[in-house]
C-alpha cells in the first residue's frame, strides 16, 4: 500500500513539476536567447569585398554591340569609323569599389587597356582587361597553337599581325572549375594536345563532372570550343544551355568551314537520369557523335546573340545560314581525316550589304566532344582533335 | 553507434527508474544512510539541453539568423556529491552524463568562407553570400567536476569544468540563394538560383574531444525529487584545430533543465 500510495505521489509530482517544467522551459529559452542575443548581436555589415565592373558605358551612340563584361575583361564593339584614340568608358562598379584610371578618364583604346578595381574593404583589387574594337572577326585560319593559363585551366586565343592576343575563344572549362574535378589543365574538357595535325591541336574530351556537377544537375560535360562568351553565372541557375552566349561581329559573307579532325567514342554512353546517384543512366550499345557547325546571324535588338537554346533552331529569324557536319561524315578515326561543310543559307534570307557594312552581322564556330553533350548526354571520354581550320568567305566588294 | 546509444540509454533508465522504485519502498537503505553519514549523496537525473554551437560574437560575415531550431536534445546523469567538513556546506560534485546537443541554423551570410568537398574528394572553394542552412548534432559522453554549495539544506550551487567525449558527431547542412566567389572574392561568380543547391558536411572534422564550464542550481523540490537548471559553456571550438574553412571558432552553450531523484 506504502508502494502505491508513493508512486500515485510520484505521479501528481511529476504532473506538477512537468508544468513547472514546461513554464520554466519558455522562460529559459527566453533567458538564454536574450542572453546570446546580448553577446552575440549581429556585427555591423562589413564594407564589400568585390572588385567587379557591373556595368560600361561610352557616351555617343557608338556602340555596336551591348559591352561584353567578363569577369576580369570588357570587350566593347564599336560602330565602324568611331576613334578609338580618345575614349571614356564610365563605369558602374561593386557599391563602395574604386577604379583607377577613374571612370570617365579620356585613353586610347588602340591597344586594350588596363584598370584595376580596388575593393570598398581595400583589401582586393582585380585588373580588367578593356579592349575596344570596330573590327569584328578577321582572322580565317586557326592553327590552336596559342593558350594562356587561367586557373588551373587553358585559353586559346588567336593573334594579330604583331603576333599579340587579338581574341579568344571561349569554352565551358569555367563551369568545369567549379566542379573541383579538375587538376591539371588536361584534365579539363577543353585543352591542347601536342601532336595535332601541324604543330599542336585542340583537343574536347566529354568529362564526368562529380558529385557537384551530378548535385547541379550537369552530370557531363562534353568538351567545346566556340567563338563567343561563356556566362559562367547562368550557367548553373538552370539554363545552361544559354550560358553559351556565340558569335562575335563578323563582316562577309561566309562560304564553308573546313579542317582535319580525329575522334573516338568513350566506352559508355549516359543519358541523364536525376534519380541516380551521379545523375547518368547508361545506354547500351549507344555510340558518341561529335559535332562541328558555324551560325551566321544578324545581331538584332531583340536577339544580340544567339546560344546554346536557338542557335541551331529552324525557326530562328535571326539566322541567315549554317555550316553543319552531316552526321555520316562525322565518324570515328584515329587518322587526321578532313572535314569540309559548306555555309547552307536559309530559305529566303539575303544578306543586306549595309547592315554587314555596319557591322550588324555575326559569326559562331562550335566544336564539341559530344554532339547532344548540351543535354548531358554523351559517353565519357569521348575526344575530339581538331586542327588548322580555315574559315572560307567571300571578300568584300569593292 | 546510434543503436547501440540508444540500448545503453535504455538500460540506464531502466536501471534508474528500478532503483527508484527499490528506494521508493523502503525509502531509504541502510547504505544510504551511512554513506548520508559520510557526507555523500547520489542522485540520478533527465533533462533536456536547449541551445546551440554558436560563434562568439558573431562574425560580421553573418548578416541574420533567419531560423533557428534547437531539436530534440536529452541528458542523463548520475552525479555524486561528497559535502566537506562539519558544516557541510560545501562539496564536490562528480557525474558521468550522457546526453545530446544539438540545433538546426539558418542564415544569410556576406562573403563566408566555404569549402565544399565532394564524393570524389573534388573541392571547391570560395566566398559564399547567400543562404547557409546548418544541421549539428552530437552525442556525448561528459564528466563534469564541480565545486558545490549549498546555500540552504534544499538549494545547491554548483561551477566547474566539464569535459565531452563525443561518440557521435554531424554537421552538415546546404547553401542556396546566393552566390559563390571562386577561391577569393575577385573569382569567378556563380549564382545558385531557386531549387539550386550545394550539400557541404564537415562531420569529420568536429573535434572528439571538448571541454568547458558548468554552473548551475539543485533544488529540492521534495525529499527524493530534485529540479536542476545548468548552464554548460564550451570552451573549445566544436571543429579540429586543423580546419580552417569556417574561419570562426564555435562555442556549444546549452541550458540544461532537468529533474532527477535524490536517494
Amino acid at each position: 500500500m506504502i508502494f502505491f500510495d508513493r508512486l500515485m505521489a510520484w505521479f501528481y509530482f511529476c504532473g506538477k513539476i512537468n508544468r513547472l517544467f514546461m513554464k520554466r522551459n519558455a522562460l529559459a529559452v527566453i533567458l538564454l536567447f536574450a542572453g546570446l542575443v546580448a553577446v552575440s548581436c549581429i556585427k555591423e555589415e562589413a564594407p564589400n569585398a568585390e572588385a567587379d565592373i557591373e556595368s560600361c558605358t561610352l557616351a555617343g551612340d557608338v556602340l555596336n554591340r551591348d559591352p561584353v563584361i567578363e569577369n576580369d575583361r570588357v570587350t566593347l564593339f564599336l560602330k565602324k569609323g568611331t576613334d578609338l584614340t580618345s575614349l571614356s568608358p564610365e563605369f558602374t562598379l561593386t557599391p563602395g569599389a574604386m577604379i583607377s584610371p577613374a571612370s570617365g578618364t579620356e585613353r586610347d583604346f588602340t591597344t586594350p587597356q588596363e584598370y584595376t578595381v580596388t575593393s570598398e574593404d581595400g583589401r582586393w583589387k582585380k585588373k580588367y582587361k578593356v579592349e575596344a574594337t570596330t573590327s569584328g572577326i578577321t582572322t580565317r585560319d586557326f592553327h590552336f597553337e596559342n593558350v594562356r593559363m587561367e586557373g588551373k585551366y587553358q585559353i586559346f586565343y588567336e593573334t594579330n599581325a604583331e603576333g599579340e592576343e587579338d581574341w579568344a575563344w571561349s569554352s565551358g572549362n569555367p563551369g568545369f572549375a567549379m566542379t573541383g574535378v579538375g587538376k591539371s589543365c588536361t584534365d579539363y574538357p577543353t585543352y591542347q594536345s601536342e601532336d595535332g595535325y601541324k604543330g599542336k591541336c585542340l583537343t574536347l574530351t566529354t568529362r564526368k563532372t562529380g558529385s557537384f556537377g551530378a548535385m547541379m544537375g550537369m552530370p557531363i560535360a562534353s568538351g567545346n570550343l566556340f567563338i563567343g562568351t561563356f556566362d559562367l553565372s547562368s550557367a548553373l541557375t538552370g539554363q545552361p544551355l544559354s550560358a553559351t552566349k556565340f558569335g562575335k561581329p563578323f563582316d562577309y559573307i561566309p562560304k564553308s568551314l573546313h579542317g582535319y579532325y580525329k575522334y573516338r567514342s568513350g566506352e559508355v554512353f549516359y543519358k541523364q537520369d536525376a534519380s541516380a546517384s551521379d545523375g547518368l543512366k547508361p545506354v547500351p550499345d549507344k555510340k558518341d557523335r561529335f559535332n562541328i557547325y558555324a551560325v551566321f546571324y544578324e545581331s538584332t535588338k531583340e536577339m544580340e546573340t544567339v546560344d546554346g537554346t536557338n542557335a541551331l533552331s529552324e525557326d530562328n529569324p535571326n539566322v541567315f545560314a549554317v555550316a553543319k557536319i552531316e552526321q555520316d561524315e562525322a565518324v570515328e578515326t584515329d587518322k587526321w581525316t578532313l572535314f569540309e561543310i559548306p555555309f547552307k543559307p536559309r530559305t529566303g534570307k539575303t544578306v543586306d550589304a549595309d547592315k554587314l557594312k555596319a557591322g550588324r552581322y555575326s559569326l559562331a564556330i562550335v566544336f564539341a566532344s559530344s554532339l547532344d553533350g548540351d543535354r548531358f548526354e554523351g559517353a565519357p571520354g569521348s575526344t575530339l582533335c581538331v586542327d588548322e581550320v580555315t574559315l572560307e568567305y567571300k571578300e568584300p566588294e569593292e | 553507434m546510434k543503436k547501440k546509444l540508444i540500448t545503453v540509454i535504455c538500460a540506464f533508465a531502466a536501471a534508474v527508474s528500478l532503483c527508484g522504485a527499490a528506494r521508493a519502498q523502503s525509502d531509504r537503505t541502510p547504505g544510504i544512510i551511512r554513506s548520508a553519514l559520510m557526507g555523500l549523496e547520489y542522485e540520478v537525473k533527465a533533462g533536456i539541453n536547449i541551445g546551440g554551437a554558436s560563434p562568439l560574437p558573431l562574425p560580421e560575415e553573418i548578416r541574420r539568423i533567419d531560423s533557428y531550431s534547437p531539436m530534440f536534445c536529452f541528458s542523463l546523469e548520475g552525479d555524486i556529491v561528497k559535502w566537506l567538513g562539519e558544516k557541510e556546506r560545501w562539496g564536490i560534485v562528480f557525474g558521468l552524463r550522457l546526453e545530446t546537443k544539438g540545433m538546426k541554423t539558418g542564415a544569410r551570410t556576406k562573403n563566408y568562407s566555404m569549402e565544399i568537398i565532394g564524393d570524389g574528394g573534388e573541392r571547391v572553394k570560395g566566398n559564399w553570400t547567400g543562404m547557409v542552412r546548418t544541421r549539428y548534432h552530437g552525442t556525448f559522453v561528459s564528466i563534469p567536476l564541480l565545486a558545490a554549495f549549498k546555500a540552504n539544506p534544499r538549494l545547491r550551487l554548483h561551477v566547474g569544468p566539464y569535459v565531452s567525449f563525443m561518440t557521435d558527431g554531424d554537421f552538415s547542412g546546404h547553401v542556396y540563394e546566393g552566390y559563390l566567389r571562386e577561391n577569393d572574392p575577385t573569382g569567378n561568380k556563380v549564382e545558385f538560383e531557386g531549387d539550386k543547391r550545394a550539400t557541404y558536411d564537415f562531420s569529420d572534422d568536429l573535434r572528439t574531444v571538448q571541454w568547458g564550464v558548468q554552473a548551475g542550481v539543485n533544488w529540492k523540490a521534495f525529499k527524493h525529487l530534485t529540479v536542476s537548471g545548468n548552464l554548460t559553456w564550451g570552451v573549445s571550438d566544436i571543429f579540429e584545430k586543423d580546419f580552417k574553412t569556417i574561419t570562426f571558432n564555435m562555442y556549444p552553450i546549452y541550458l540544461n533543465i532537468g529533474f532527477g531523484y535524490a536517494f
